[in-house]
């Protein structure tokens, strides 16, 4: 089994709030892994030093065996992973095909100079950019928009076209980040199928975070529950159901039959 | 009722000290004589045992009464059982106020001038003649009553027009109204250019070049400098686009980059101070590319900062370069305060190209070529990074973009095209100093991008047009150009952000703090 | 926790560049103050003397100008180009009490040409100061009401172009309505420019001016009530919260606007009693008087911190002091101390952008 990404003990604190507190975590290829844990348990932050957004204070980001730390974002996104956010950070004036040219960037090869003096190499190279991103803008299910202006789109809409951006890097690991906030359970259910359709048909890996429980037992394969910054559990959707802790981490104390109850809902 | 009137009061007031402002400054003869000349009214004012100059200002003063009328009785509420009558009333109050308020300055500055005071030492515009043409010719008593009954009456006037032209905010229904002139012209160009597409464009293209081509053979030297001069702003205004609108950085020291290139033809060319004496067309590269070179060395480690502090650190290198070139210190390199005289002139097949007709035509091309150079880069990938940098830079370094590298490509490609034109400028001028690149001239370069509209290019060459080629239409105003050039910044900026011709779908998003996704038209509000 | 080490820090280009700046720099700074001071003294100490005198004066006038921009930026994130005008505002509200005051005789047996001015010294000076305060403070009530206040939620660019335009138009209209010279203060003949205490340091008399004690007394007791106002009151802590964060300001009942204004006004009248003093101890007043000054209170305010009050004046006193010190260190000329301003402002913003005493503000969120 051929680890994607591997965290060790990472650590990041902000003055004397420790936001992410010595985080081990296993991701193994092509897995569908979860992060789940309480509001403010860290989550967007422990995403945010993968993506190197912050510098950890301490620990170690390996990603298939090589360390991340201390590069800067673009660099990380050289690498192969790409990203979502918890409140959409589409380019707004841009339309929708703009924003995945943009997020084709990093595979693109084109410099100012030939920018200006347009050689074939680079005329091609933006036809099939161009071609690239309709097919990504078709995968996610947004044909006839592209040419909308991103902040025009209705939500769920917003939502697949920033996932078809991060994709368009080419992306070995995708870190999505609750996408399915403000979703009713129909759209759901759709974003469910699909984030498993990303990982099957495109091989890749993904990591989410989720405050959905029906999501993230629904399609996880492997859980990690953070409170407080640290890891507090770790397993397979069955095994966190039960587990006390987390129970505990969300409800507070002897709420174990509730979060129970929500799990078993039909997906 | 009480609001209303309360209101009215507020708008006499505020009018009535822009009108003594006005006359503390000089303007009120300056508009006199300006409208003297556009109404040639010497019959009516005989009649009325004026002189025509005094009848006009009374005219122009008429104007600023009817506008505080008007203003007064603009927030009339529909429920409002007599909107006639509030507005009225509104007038009314309003010219009265503002009436009191010009009466008592008659009475004041005529009171003073007939003891001797002379109010010219401390203000001085308020000069005796001025005096006595703000009185209408009279006594301070009789100027002071003219004033108060005849702004009264064109408040009350003013009242009643605003009623008759409706109601609501008068920035949106301008706007709206400029808008719409807007729109009703790009449906023209699109319907031609739809119906032949390539073919028309180039014809039309062709046409405008024709005008180009004949336009200054025709038009005197006066028209040709300040064509070259519109033309030069043009490019400036191309350059800066490109550092502030496309890639959303604060340059505020834009004239240091002009400066490298207009110092770089002048040391090259000139006689003095170093008798190189070189040729136009190989000084004009080098000083493009070591203001390219200057950027890049500046942009290093000045565009990590924040937004702001970028502000100010362009402007004061702008002003460190303008102060080494005018320092005694430096006088031997550069010629210091008394600058370069006799600078080199272009060539074509070794005869002289210097003509103010020949400089329109070399300009022309020079813009020609930075719109091209700019229109390449704004549908590359470089002008998508550009543009994503400045929508949401953080999000932009995740998509692989290093914004560092980018942000210096921009900048440095801005400073060449500043170089070229300070090139341009200085071969032209043959001669150029220090007080030639001071910081009026980037702000003026700002204004033009930001003013005409930034992130676009006909929006740039409208800037520049009414900034530049206004005043020179205006010539009576000159003394008050940098006065109403400052109103004007501040009036686009609570008018129309978003600059005359806004980018049809870029807008204003320097800096932005969040990446939230609704952003409201033209850029303000939240 | 495992014994991890923390992650190596990458040297990138930009940081051994810096390195090498910093060396080069420090290097020749100290090879300066070796020679100034101790291998070739071209100044005794009664010139350096001088020159920290001129400087701590000069440098709480920049200090009160600089307080004034960083209560501005800490509460809306702009900088207020048009704060140098305020001073000059309030330069020549004080200038025309002078004036004023300088033409209505009181004659004595005594002296019969006696005036006002010189017959109250001290009630005029408090006069020109009320004016000159008050004017400034309610010009800076209106610039924030005409020209910022609309634009508030607008995108950074756009109050930044409407402060260059309040900026020039000021300027402009101040050189309309007064002319184009420059004009003297008239001060009190107790107070005339250059005549004070005399000190004798290394062999030559050193002069306290009583113009710049005044200054700096003034300064610093405004300074202090300034501090306190803002640690201790409740305004001040109203200040502080909607620096921190309008909304949630807006949310505990705090009147953002009103206190958005009020920060105006005080702003305002600290730059007024700046530009009062200037006049009183430069003697020079016109209509761009403020600009470069203005300019300058930016880069202390930076240089101590934006947003950090102790740290704008520590970053005007420091400022000052190498301005009036810096040219002869340095060894370059006088003209260009101005350069030195600048310079410094690049430096610190480059090496240390959150100031000498940190800033105040927080931080962007993903």
């Amino acid at each position: 089994m051929t680890i994607a990404l591997e965290t060790r003990s990472l650590t990041k604190q902000f003055g004397g709030l420790t936001a992410v507190n010595a985080v081990d975590l296993v991701i193994p290829e092509n897995a569908i892994f979860s992060v789940i844990g309480p509001n403010g348990a860290g989550k967007t932050t422990f995403y945010n030093c993968i993506t190197a957004f912050y510098e950890p204070d301490a620990g170690e980001v390996l990603f298939y065996g090589k360390s991340l730390v201390g590069l800067t974002p673009d660099q990380v996104t050289y690498r192969g992973i790409s990203r979502t956010y918890q409140n959409i950070r589409l380019f707004a004036n841009m339309s929708a095909i703009e924003n995945i040219l943009v997020g084709e960037h990093s595979r693109l090869r084109a410099s100012w100079l030939e920018a200006i003096i347009r050689t074939p190499r680079v005329v091609k190279e933006e036809i099939d950019a161009l071609e690239k991103a309709r097919q990504l803008l078709n995968f996610v299910g947004l044909n006839s928009l592209g040419d909308q202006l991103a902040r025009n789109l209705p939500y769920g809409a917003q939502r697949r076209l920033e996932i078809a951006r991060a994709l368009a890097s080419q992306p070995r690991l995708l870190l999505l980040d609750e996408p399915t906030a403000g979703m009713n359970p129909h759209e759901t259910t759709d974003m469910m199928h699909f984030i498993r359709r990303l990982r099957d048909e495109l091989s890749i890996t993904i990591l989410l975070i989720e405050h959905d429980m029906r999501v993230v037992m629904g399609i996880s394969e492997q859980i990690a529950v953070l409170d407080y910054g640290a890891k507090i559990a770790e397993g397979t959707p069955a095994e966190i159901q039960h587990n006390p802790r987390v129970i505990e981490a969300y409800l507070g104390s002897g709420a174990a039959s509730g979060l129970n109850a929500a799990a078993r809902q039909p997906a | 009722m009480k609001i209303q009137l309360r209101h009215a009061v507020n708008a006499g007031v505020i009018f009535g000290i822009i009108t003594i402002f006005l006359f503390l400054i000089g303007f009120t003869g300056t508009a006199a004589d300006l409208f003297s000349d556009l109404f040639r009214n010497k019959n009516a004012a005989s009649f009325l045992g004026l002189n025509p100059q005094m009848l006009n200002m009374l005219i122009f003063l008429g104007l600023i009464g009817v506008w505080a009328g008007a203003y007064g009785s603009r927030k009339s509420k529909s429920q409002t059982d007599d909107p006639w009558g509030a507005a009225l009333i509104g007038g009314l109050t309003a010219g009265l106020v503002d009436g009191l308020l010009v009466s008592c300055l008659a009475l004041l500055v005529g009171t003073l001038n007939l003891r001797g005071v002379r109010i010219n030492v401390y203000l001085s515009e308020v000069l005796p003649d001025a005096i006595k043409l703000f009185l209408v010719g009279k006594s301070p008593l009789q100027g002071a009553t003219v004033y108060f009954v005849w702004l009264t009456l064109t408040g009350l006037l003013g009242g009643l027009l605003s009623r008759g032209l409706g109601r609501g905010s008068w920035r949106a229904r301008s706007g709206a109204a400029w808008n719409n002139i807007l729109g009703k012209i790009s449906q023209q160009s699109i319907v031609k250019q739809v119906r032949g597409s390539r073919n028309t464009r180039y014809v039309v293209y062709g046409i405008l070049l024709l005008l180009v081509f004949l336009l200054p053979l025709r038009a005197g030297p006066y028209w040709n400098y300040t064509i070259g001069s519109v033309g030069i702003y043009v490019l400036l205004g191309l350059g800066l686009n490109i550092v502030v609108g496309l890639a959303g950085l604060l340059d505020l020291g834009y004239v240091a980059f002009f400066a490298i290139g207009a110092y770089t033809m002048a040391l090259l060319t000139a006689p003095q101070p170093h008798h190189l004496m070189w040729s136009f067309w190989i000084a004009l590269p080098i000083g493009v590319l070591l203001a390219a070179l200057t950027g890049l060395l500046l942009g290093a480690p000045v565009l990590r900062m924040r937004g702001d502090y970028l502000a100010i650190v362009t402007l004061g290198f702008g002003e460190i370069i303008r102060i080494l070139s005018k320092s005694d210190a430096l006088t031997p390199f550069t010629g210091g305060p008394s600058g370069v005289k006799a600078i080199g002139f272009p060539t074509l097949f070794g005869k002289p190209f210097n003509s103010g007709v020949d400089f329109v035509y070399l300009i022309f091309l020079a813009v020609l070529l930075i719109i091209f150079v700019t229109n390449r880069l704004q549908n590359s990938r470089v002008g998508r990074a550009w543009e994503a940098m400045r929508e949401d830079e953080t999000v932009s370094r995740a998509m692989g973009i290093n914004t560092l590298t980018q942000k210096l490509l921009a900048f440095a490609i801005g400073a060449a095209f500043a170089g070229l034109g300070g090139a341009l400028f200085a071969s032209r001028n043959v001669f150029t100093g220090p007080e030639d690149h001071n910081l009026m001239v980037s702000i003026n370069v700002v204004a033009v991008v930001i003013v005409g509209g930034m992130g676009n290019i006909p929006g740039v060459i409208a800037g520049a047009l009414v900034l530049k080629g206004l005043p020179e239409v205006l010539r009576q105003l000159q003394d008050y150009r940098v006065l109403v050039f400052g109103a004007l910044l501040v009036v686009m900026m609570l008018w129309r952000p978003a600059g005359l011709i806004p980018s049809s779908r870029r807008k204003m998003e320097v800096g932005k703090d969040t990446g939230v996704i609704e952003t409201p038209e033209g850029g303000r509000g939240k | 926790m495992p014994n991890i080490k923390p992650p190596a820090r990458r040297v990138t280009t930009y940081k051994i560049v810096q390195g090498i700046i910093g060396v080069v720099f420090a290097g020749y700074l100290i090879w300066r103050l070796f020679v100034v001071f101790i291998a070739n003294p071209s100044y005794g100490p009664d010139t350096w003397a001088r020159f920290a005198i001129a400087g701590l004066i000069l440098g709480s006038v920049y200090a009160l100008v600089a307080i004034g921009y960083t209560l501005v930026y800490g509460i809306l994130r702009m900088i207020n180009f048009a704060h140098g005008d305020i001073m000059m505002i309030g330069a020549f509200g004080g200038y025309f009490v002078f004036e004023a005051l300088k033409s209505i005789p009181t004659p004595t047996l005594a002296d019969p040409e006696l005036t006002f001015l010189n017959a109250h010294p001290a009630l005029s000076v408090i006069a020109a100061f009320i004016v000159g305060v008050s004017i400034a403070a309610l010009s800076g009530y209106f610039l924030e009401k005409i020209a910022y206040r609309p634009l508030r939620g607008a995108p950074r660019l756009v109050p930044l172009i409407s402060a260059i335009g309040a900026s020039i138009f000021l300027e402009n209209a101040a050189q309309l309505l007064f002319g184009a010279q420059r004009r003297d203060y008239a001060n009190p003949v107790v107070l005339t420019r250059g005549e004070g205490w005399g000190i004798p340091i290394g062999g030559s008399n050193v002069i306290l001016t009583y113009t710049g004690v005044l200054t700096v007394v003034i300064s610093t007791l405004l300074m202090i009530a300034l501090y306190l106002l803002v640690m201790r009151t409740r305004l001040g802590r109203s200040m502080r919260a909607v620096s921190e964060n309008k909304q949630v300001a807006a949310l505990m009942g705090i009147d953002v606007d009103g206190v958005i204004s009020r920060t105006f006004i005080i702003s305002g009248a600290l730059a007024g009693a700046a530009g009062v003093m200037w006049g009183i101890h430069l003697g020079l007043v016109y209509h761009f008087v403020g600009f470069i000054p203005g300019i300058k209170a930016f880069t202390a305010a930076v240089l101590g911190g934006i947003g950090n009050i102790p740290g704008a004046m520590m970053g005007g006193l420091f400022l000052g002091l190498v301005e009036s010190m810096g040219p002869a260190v340095l060894g370059i000329n006088f003209q260009l101390k101005d350069v030195i301003a600048f310079c410094i402002l690049v430096l610190v913003l480059i090496f240390r952008p959150t100031g000498i005493m940190g800033e105040v503000l927080t931080e962007e969120k993903v």
